[in-house]
Parts: structure tokens; sequence; C-alpha cells
């Protein structure tokens, strides 16, 4: 176990530092020139000094070498110190930490909505293989995956919202704004979950150590639930991560949709305003979860499967 | 009241046209005693596995009992509803399976199994169902029954899971044991192990046994009666020395040819050129992710012009990394291979087309997906001298050559029986002219009628093609048949080379002896003392 968990942290710290590297190229590959930039979110006027230029470049240390400079932006990121942005001239920390909150309550919500309405649907669809509950439940969901956000965002605006006046619009104030927005996000995982736990639940039912549980005493009841549905759950566990990930990021469309000030609308904002420091630090926290949740849906699967967790023990 | 297992004119069926479909079982008689141990004989497909389903009330969909009755100590199964019949599964019917692991869930320990039957027919729980669970472990044989019960499946050996299934089937206290081919995938002395253990535990609480199989052989010497079955219907019963000394059926006579081996083939005469020397041969792996392949430390052998080589060893002998050695799939990490094929010598090269490997599984070995006419076409396209009627020519003769009609080919692999597969394997293999010819347990996954009849089509094409052939096995019965020399691998190493006749008289090696001594019949009625001993041992 002990070298699993190694290895899993060693692959792990890579895709970071890859990933940090990557976006710290971000200013180096844009059309545009930083110092520029940043010289005029500072002072007023459009007429900027060649010698400003070279100052600043010297005192910002861009004429070291680049792995220099990356190992000193990467100290800055360790310690909290993402940056001024360009547009509103304060740290870029503080505006991610309460944008993450925002985006993080949307996607664990929606998240767990999808999971739960899916076991259900999934678990519901396998065991009634081939019935009309099956036919509907699966026409329905892959029906819901053909459904792009942008245009079920409008729609349930308009029904909810502007027709029946029951929710909010758009915004980011109390529970009920959160609604709409959450039942987009959730919609899609909803209906992958439920295909992956119907998949993997039949996988399950077809095993012959079903036969074999029936056949110690226990009725089809007490064999589905105690050796078929943990089973067929569990390829569960590894999308839910994988789609965690891919939401924190996917959050965008939603997020301007709503004019939700979460991570999704500050990258959208940074990357419309040039605002490089903005759109990197929210870029950095983006990638850095995500790959942290991929690698513990790794750890998780590897747990639950003795197979895998003895083989490195 | 009559006791034991009772089935009457039974007939399963798929029940949607009546008379119109054949049934599945048709007018089946068949009694178990308390006590007794009955042997339920047939081919593959003969309706044995069904047999026992119906009699556990767990037939697969669209499967029906249509007429007829089964009943246990007076119960009516067939009448009886789900509560009661999940009262009698695992409480007073055991059932074991060819299968052993794939019938345990694999993220539930053995523990966990056992606890299911000890819960719901003994209603024990807690630290008195662990300890029961312990002593049914150590009644199936573990000398260190916590281990056991703590192991995942994937940790047991195939021999060890069928023990462990054993105790899990013992564990609600069955008066009848459905054992369904349960020692078909193990060697012999495995199965020796599991039929002692069985045959201790009907004479000491008078468990009746219903033990399918279709190896005759291998239940003469526990089985007191033998019922042998062919397209559903039993075709002949009776005391198993009867049955085995004067078979009335035509079906039984095919059983007990295909089991009763004749030792010792008659041969043509091998010539003394080598075509094949192994010289001090060592192959070593890395261990990866899922464990070492077998290694080969230092083995000597040779294969000589028209000879059949039989190589015996169990599982992680080092067999298949034999086989891929010879083949040119791996280099030896020292030691040469020389190969003396198609008259000219090729030291260091692969076997390229000469040599060619027959493998276990015959379902496996094909696309499922393309025609087998496809499959036996792609070793042919890269000869250019062969366009596509020419190829159509090769492929139909090598068909007719392993006795199959080339109407076949235009079917998918599972439209096919394993037999059938397994002789075009042998065909797809013969496409290429092979001077040498390696079957690697090339018999194992078939049944013994079956088996028989592809041993005696290698044996043929043997003489006719003067091919030599090299059979891999862990079956003693098959290399006694089969070959005029026996090589004997234990845990990497060529513990024995002998003459066949040689050989089966005078194992040398320890475990050659062990590995005879299992092929030869149980003394019956041995006292249960003895035989607890008797699997410590092995």
């Amino acid at each position: 176990m002990i070298p699993f968990l190694a290895r899993r942290t060693a692959a792990l710290v890579a895709a970071v530092l890859l990933a940090s590297f990557v976006v710290f190229l971000i200013p180096y590959v844009t059309p545009g020139d930083p110092v520029r930039k940043i010289i005029r979110s500072r002072v007023a006027g459009d007429v900027i000094d060649d010698s400003a230029v070279q100052a600043l470049s010297l005192q910002l240390g861009l004429n070291d070498p680049l792995w220099a400079q990356y190992l000193r932006w990467l100290g800055r990121l360790s310690s909290g110190d993402m940056g001024l942005s360009y547009t509103s001239r304060t740290p870029v920390a503080e505006q991610v930490l309460p944008a993450l909150w925002i985006t993080l309550s949307l996607v664990v919500l929606a998240l767990a909505i999808a999971a739960t309405i899916s076991v259900a649907l999934g678990v519901t669809a396998a065991l009634q293989e081939g019935r009309p509950a099956d036919k509907v439940i699966t026409a329905v969901t892959q029906a819901f995956i053909a459904l792009p956000e942008y245009w079920l965002a409008p729609m349930l605006v308009l029904v909810f919202a502007l027709q029946l006046s029951l929710l909010p619009s758009a915004g980011w104030e109390g529970p009920h704004s959160a609604v709409l927005p959450v039942a987009v996000l959730a919609l899609r995982p909803t209906s992958y979950f439920t295909s992956a736990v119907r998949e993997g639940v039949l996988e399950a039912l077809s095993a012959e150590h079903v036969v074999a549980a029936r056949s110690r005493g226990l009725s089809h009841l007490q064999t589905v639930w105690k050796h078929v549905i943990p089973n067929g759950l569990l390829p569960l566990t590894t999308l839910v991560a994988v789609w965690f990930a891919g939401l924190l990021g996917g959050s965008v469309i939603v997020e301007v949709i709503f004019s939700i000030p979460g991570m999704g609308r500050l990258l959208f904002d940074g990357v419309l305003n040039s605002d490089i420091p903005l759109a990197q630090g929210a870029v950095v926290v983006v990638v850095g979860l995500a790959v942290l949740l991929t690698t513990a849906a790794d750890l998780v699967h590897g747990l639950l499967n003795p197979q895998i967790r003895m083989s490195h023990a | 009241m009559p006791e034991g297992l009772v089935i009457e004119k039974l007939s399963v069926g798929t029940g949607s046209s009546p008379g119109g479909h054949p049934s599945i079982l048709s007018e089946l008689d068949l009694t178990v005693a308390p006590g007794e141990f009955v042997a339920l004989v047939g081919t593959s497909g003969s309706g044995k596995t069904m047999t026992a389903l119906s009699v556990m009330g767990l037939l697969p969909p669209r499967i029906h009992v249509e007429t007829g009755s089964i009943r246990l100590g007076g119960t009516d199964l067939r009448a009886a509803g789900e509560a009661e019949l999940n009262r009698v599964r695992g409480g007073r019917i055991g059932m074991l399976y060819q299968q052993p692991k794939r019938m345990f869930n694999p993220r539930k320990t053995v523990g966990n199994h056992l606890a299911e039957p000890l819960k719901l027919h003994r209603g024990l729980r807690g630290s008195a169902a662990r300890r029961e669970a312990l002593d049914l472990l150590a009644g199936a044989g573990f000398e260190d029954p916590a281990w056991c019960a703590r192991a995942y499946p994937h940790q047991l050996s195939g021999g060890m899971a069928q023990r462990a299934m054993l105790a899990v089937a013992m564990a609600g206290r069955p008066e009848l044991l459905l054992a369904d081919e349960p020692t078909s995938a193990l060697d012999k002395v495995l199965e020796r192990q599991i039929l002692v253990l069985i045959d201790r535990q009907r004479h000491s609480r008078r468990l009746g046994v219903l033990y399918i199989t279709h190896d005759l052989a291998t239940v003469s010497a526990f089985a007191d009666r033998v019922v042998v079955m062919e397209a559903g219907r039993v075709r002949e019963s009776g005391p198993v020395r009867r049955v085995l000394d004067t078979p009335l059926a035509t079906c039984t006579k095919d059983l007990v040819r295909a089991s009763a081996f004749p030792a010792a083939p008659a041969s043509a005469a091998t010539s003394s050129r080598t075509i094949l020397d192994l010289h001090r041969v060592t192959k070593r792996f890395r261990s990866t992710r899922r464990g070492a392949r077998p290694a080969l430390e230092d083995v000597s052998l040779d294969l000589r012009e028209g000879e059949i080589l039989g190589v015996l060893g169990q599982s992680g002998s080092g067999k298949s990394t034999l086989a891929r050695l010879i083949l040119g799939l791996e280099t030896p990490d020292s030691g040469s291979i020389t190969r003396s094929l198609g008259g000219k010598d090729n030291p260091s090269g692969t076997a390229g087309t000469d040599v060619q490997l027959v493998f276990q599984e015959p379902h496996d070995v094909f696309d499922p997906r393309m025609k087998l006419r496809t499959s036996l076409e792609a070793p042919l396209l890269q000869r250019r001298d062969c366009n596509a009627e020419d190829r159509a020519v090769l492929i139909e003769g090598v068909v007719r050559e392993v006795e199959l009609d080339p109407a076949l080919l235009d079917r998918y692999p599972s439209q096919c029986s394993g037999g059938q597969l397994q002789r075009l394997t042998i065909a797809r293999a013969l496409l290429l002219e092979p001077a040498v010819l390696i079957c690697d347990e090339a018999t194992s996954a078939l049944d013994a009628v079956t088996q028989r009849k592809v041993l005696d089509l290698l044996l043929r094409l043997h003489r006719d093609r003067r091919l030599s052939l090299i059979m891999i096995s862990h079956d003693m019965n098959v290399l006694r048949y089969m070959s005029h020399r026996v090589a004997v691998l234990f845990q990497g190493a060529l513990v024995e080379v002998a003459p066949t006749a040689e050989f089966f008289a005078d194992p040398r090696h320890r475990h050659s002896k062990e590995l005879v001594a299992a092929v030869l019949p149980a003394p019956k009625a041995a006292p249960a003392g003895q035989h607890v001993e008797e699997i410590h041992a092995v």
C-alpha cells in the first residue's frame, strides 16, 4: 500500500508541476507585452516610456532565464501570492477564494444530486432490463445527454423565471438562486451516471457469483442488495471524480449565463480583459483541484478493489 | 415417506411451443438416497447442469420445469414457494460449481461468504459464527483457517477456492450436495483432494451426493451408482462397477472408452535426428504488478523428428514459458536453443512458421467478430504465391483433414462447439505446414469424449504428416496416451525425462511419484481419519 501511495503522490506532484508550468507560460505565448500591460494597468495615459519598460523588466526579473522566473513564480504561488489583477488592482488570491467557494458549492451540490438520482434510476433500469421502466429511463437520459447547457439554461430561465416567476433568472443571493444553475449543471452528469450505473449493475447481475449467492439461500432481493448493487456502483466513484474535475472548469457557461461570481466567471472575465494574473490564478486553482480529485478517485477505486489494494501491500 | 432426493419424470424446456421445441430434459428419473454418492455423467450439453439447476429452482430465465416432480425428503420442491426454496438452498442442499473462483464475490472475503449461510440457516452471528466458520474451513483441509477466512477470492488457488466453496456449501448442514463438475478445472492431485473431502462428509454426516462430471474414471472410485445422460435423457444407470465393466448404451461406451486411456501409443518409429535442442536454457522474468511469470532454470531438452514429447507440470511450473521460448516469442537469458527445422540449422532466429501452437481455450483464439474463414485466411495472407482461390482450396483442405465440414467456415466462433473450434485451431496451425506442433493444454477445456476425439486426430496427423508434437499438459492420462517420452517440469526446473512406459512404471522424482499416484484409482471406503492425513500430505 505504501509504495502504491508513494507512486500516486509522485504522479500527482509531477502533474501539478507540469500544469503550473503551462499556466506560467501563458503570458509568454499570448500576444502583447505583459510589461506594457502592467504599466498600462497602473498609470493613466496612453504613452508609455521605454525606459519605464526597461526598468520594470529588470525589477520583475524578466531578463533572468526562464527556469529561474518559473521557480520564483512557483515560490510565490505556493505562499498564496498570485499577483495583482490588472483590472481591479487587488490581489488575485482575494478574488479567487470566494469565487472558488461559490463554484465548489455549485458543483458539489450538482454532483450529489446527480449521483443520488442516477443511482435510483440506474438501479431501477438495470433490475427492470428490457421492460417499460428501463426503456423510458434509458431514452430520457440519453436524450438529456444531447442537451447543451447554453440552450437548456435560457429555456429553464424562460419557464421558471419569466413565465412562472418562481425563481430568480440570475444572480447569487440565497439558496433559491442556486436552483436553476445547479439543475443545469446536474443534468448531463445525471444522464451519464445513470447509464454507467445501469451498465455496472447489469454486469454485476450477470456475474456467476450471483447464482452462487442464490444457492446459499439468499433471496433475490438480498443478493441484489449485498452482492449486485455494491459491485455495480463501483465504476461510479471514478466517474464522479472525473466529472467533478470537469465541472470545475465547465461551470463557465452556467456561471456566465446566470451571472454567478464563481471561478468560471472569474476565468471568463480574466480572459476577456486580458487580465493575465487573474486568468493564471483561476486556471492554476482549477487545474490543481482537478488533478487532486482525479488522484483521489484513483485511490478510492484502489481501496475498494481488494485485488488492487493487496497487490501493492 | 421417501428419503433423499427423488426426481420423477422431470421435463424441462422453454415451454414456448409445446411439442415443437426439443426439451432440455425429458422424463428424467433420478434418486439420491442419504449417504449415497451418485455420479451423473454425460458429455457437455447433455443436460447435467440443467438437472442440478432444476433441483435448486434456479433455472435461467425462460426455461421452466414443464412436468414431473422433484422432492427432497418429502418436501415437494416444485410446489414450494420462494421463501421455502430459500430455506432449502444452502440449508438443505449445498452446491459446488465448476469455476470456484468465479463463484465468490471478488470484493468479499471467504469469511463474509461463510457468514451468510451460517446466519440464514443456523441463526449464528458474531463470535459463534466465526468459530463455526473456522471449524468448517479446518474441515475442508485448511491448515490455517483464520487466514482463509480473511482471504479474498483472488488470493486462493483453484483448489483452495473449491475447498473453501465446499466449506460454504456445508455451512447450512445440508442433507444433499450438488456438485456440478467441481474438479474439471483442477489437476488430478487437487481433484482427488476434493473428492476425498466430499466422500468424508457423506460418510460422517450421511450426506447425499450428486456428482456431475464428464469423466467416468474420476468418480469410479467414489460413486455408488452412475447415471448416464445424453440429450436430456437418462440412457443408463446402475452400480458403478456394472456400468464401467459392461456398458450397455452407446453413449456410455463412448464415455468409458474416453476415460480409459490405453497406455503407450501405437507409434511410428521416431528418427534419431534431433530437430530441436535446448541447452541449459534459463529465463527469468521481472515481477510485475500481476506477479512474475513462471521462470525456467537450466533446462536441457531435445525433440526428435516425428516424436511426441509430453511435458508434464502443474500451473506455475513454467510449461508455457517453455512453449514461448521454443516458438521464439521469448529469448533465453542464458543457454541456447538450436532448431534444425526444414533441414537447415537455424541457431539464433525465431522458429518462423515451422513451429505452431495450439492453445487451451479454443473460444479465446478466434476473433469473435470475424467469420472463421477470415480468421483462417490470416496466416496465408503473407504468402505472395497464394491468391484467393489458392487460399480457399488450402483452407478447405485442412478443414477436411481435421474432419470438419467446410460449411462451418462461414460461421462465427460463437456458433461452434469447443471441440469444433479446437479442430479449427489445429487446422489453422497446419496451414503453415509446421514441423512441430506445440499443444499447450490443448484438450483440457474439452469434455472427455471430445478430448479423446481431438487426441486421436492429433495422433493421425502425427502419423500422416510426420508431425512432431509437444504435448504440454497436467493430465497424466493424456500424456500416457500420446507421448513417447515424458518430461516433468517442477517449479521451473526439468526434474525428469523418461520414456513413457518407464516413467509411469517407476517415476523417479518425488513430484513425479505424487503425480503418478494421483491417477491411480482410490481405495474405496477408507476410514475417515486416514483421509484427513492424506489431504494434509498432498
